[in-house]
């Protein structure tokens, strides 16, 4: 296909707040990641491409809140997202890879997402998503078993989880202790109903608020994502926080 | 006294096993081997490699992750162990800390190693990881990565390849 937002229209790339995030600014303002494979769309997503002083091309793809948690927990304001050019990854509930391949573009090549999804049907688009962006692993496999996949992972600077299961809290925990590095970061979607729909959204994101700080992370956010989720939260905490001297 | 404890790491390049040392300014407790992890030089102080088995290549690399996958200890994890450690039941007792419960009962069934699993074995396979390019000379930097990206690849092929009869895997 080719590339949309162009014929034109004036449009003007301004880093984010965000390290590797953009926003491109326009008729009205989107969200972008820097294309790690430039000339081609992951899910049919808008390409912009911009000339550089230097007389080379830089492109973009429009990166959607309604369907990436992580881009509408950045225009919701989270303070800090822990995704930047560099890191090591590791991404749990990946799907088709649609949100992986904006995470793969945000940390580049000098870093690296360990996708695990486990249901095949989706697992198939992920592998072939990670055929082209390199610095994505494919892990076809199940989050709740992480010793499985032990040798496929190293270790991470941030756990991004969006598993909808009523157990996530253990899963993720789970894989903190065996991949994630002392104080690293976890960032986690929640959908309420999927873990109990008989109790109101916030008591929800209370108990497994809770549940984490059972297992050694210390919450630092928690944002709902209206209007782009209903319901939702993203909870973001470090694994392993340095203590505080008690004097302080 | 009376044991040498070794660790059983296992790699995208291939398995690992690691000595563990004592150390006067390092104790045996979980949380000095907790923080030590993330200094290198004092973790180098608790751990000492033994011995690193690449894969031949990338089939083997595939073959092993499955058996491991599924706690099997195979001929070659078997052939390694043996050529490394001392029979079990000699007057210098080993044992073996290892990742995951089912794979070190096949060790202990097949080996007589007497296998843990416990936090301590936990932290440090967690260090190990963390310093493994560091650990392995043999290991240039990036090397990891590139064997893990060839065997994530070839791992999800094949799990989604010997699905194909069925519709989709659903999690409940």
């Amino acid at each position: 296909g080719k590339a949309g937002a162009k014929g034109g229209a004036k449009v003007v790339i301004e880093p984010h707040r965000h390290q590797g995030v953009f926003i491109a600014r326009g008729k009205e303002d989107m969200l972008c990641t820097k294309n790690l494979v430039p000339g081609e769309s992951v899910y049919g997503e808008k390409r912009i491409s911009v000339d550089n002083a230097d007389g080379t091309k830089t492109e973009y793809r429009v990166w959607n809140p309604f369907r990436s948690k992580i881009a509408a927990g950045i225009l919701g304001g989270l303070d800090n997202i822990h995704i930047v050019p560099g890191a090591k990854v590791l991404y749990l509930g990946a799907a088709s890879g649609t949100s992986v391949s904006h995470v793969a573009d945000i940390v580049g090549p000098t870093g690296l997402v360990y996708a695990v999804e486990f249901s095949h049907r989706p697992g198939r688009e992920l592998i072939n998503m990670a055929k082209k962006r390199t610095n994505v692993i494919p892990i076809i496999e199940d989050a709740r078993h992480p010793h499985k996949y032990r040798m496929l992972v190293g270790m991470v600077d941030v756990i991004f989880a969006d598993v909808a299961q009523p157990d996530q809290a253990r899963i993720i925990t789970m894989n903190a202790h065996l991949f994630l590095k002392n104080e690293g970061h976890i960032v986690i979607s929640i959908k309420a109903n999927c873990i109990d729909s008989t109790v109101e959204a916030p008591t929800v994101f209370a108990r497994e608020v809770k549940k984490l700080q059972e297992d050694q992370v210390k919450p630092q956010e928690q944002l709902t994502l209206e209007p782009y989720e209903r319901d939702h939260a993203i909870v973001v905490g470090q694994y392993r926080a340095p203590k505080k001297s008690k004097s302080a | 006294e009376g044991y040498t404890s070794f660790v059983l790491v296992e790699l995208a390049t291939g398995y690992t096993l690691f000595e563990r040392i004592s150390s006067e300014e390092i104790g045996q407790n979980l949380e000095d081997v907790q923080k030590s992890i993330t200094d290198f030089s004092r973790f180098q102080k608790i751990i000492k490699l033994k011995s690193f088995a690449p894969f031949r290549s990338a089939a083997h690399a595939l073959e092993n992750a499955m058996d491991v996958s599924e706690g099997i200890m195979n001929a070659h994890l078997k052939a390694f162990l043996e050529l490394n450690l001392a029979k079990a039941g000699k007057k210098q007792k080993v044992i073996l800390g290892v990742g995951e419960a089912t794979l070190g009962g096949a060790i202990k069934e097949g080996l007589g190693y007497d296998c843990q699993v416990n936090d301590v074995f936990r932290e440090l396979i967690r260090g190990i990881r963390m310093h493994s390019e560091k650990l392995l000379s043999q290991l240039k930097e990036g090397d990891l990565s590139r064997a893990q990206l060839g065997l994530g690849h070839a791992y999800s092929r094949s799990k989604v390849k010997f699905n194909v009869n069925r519709v989709d895997n659903m999690i409940t």
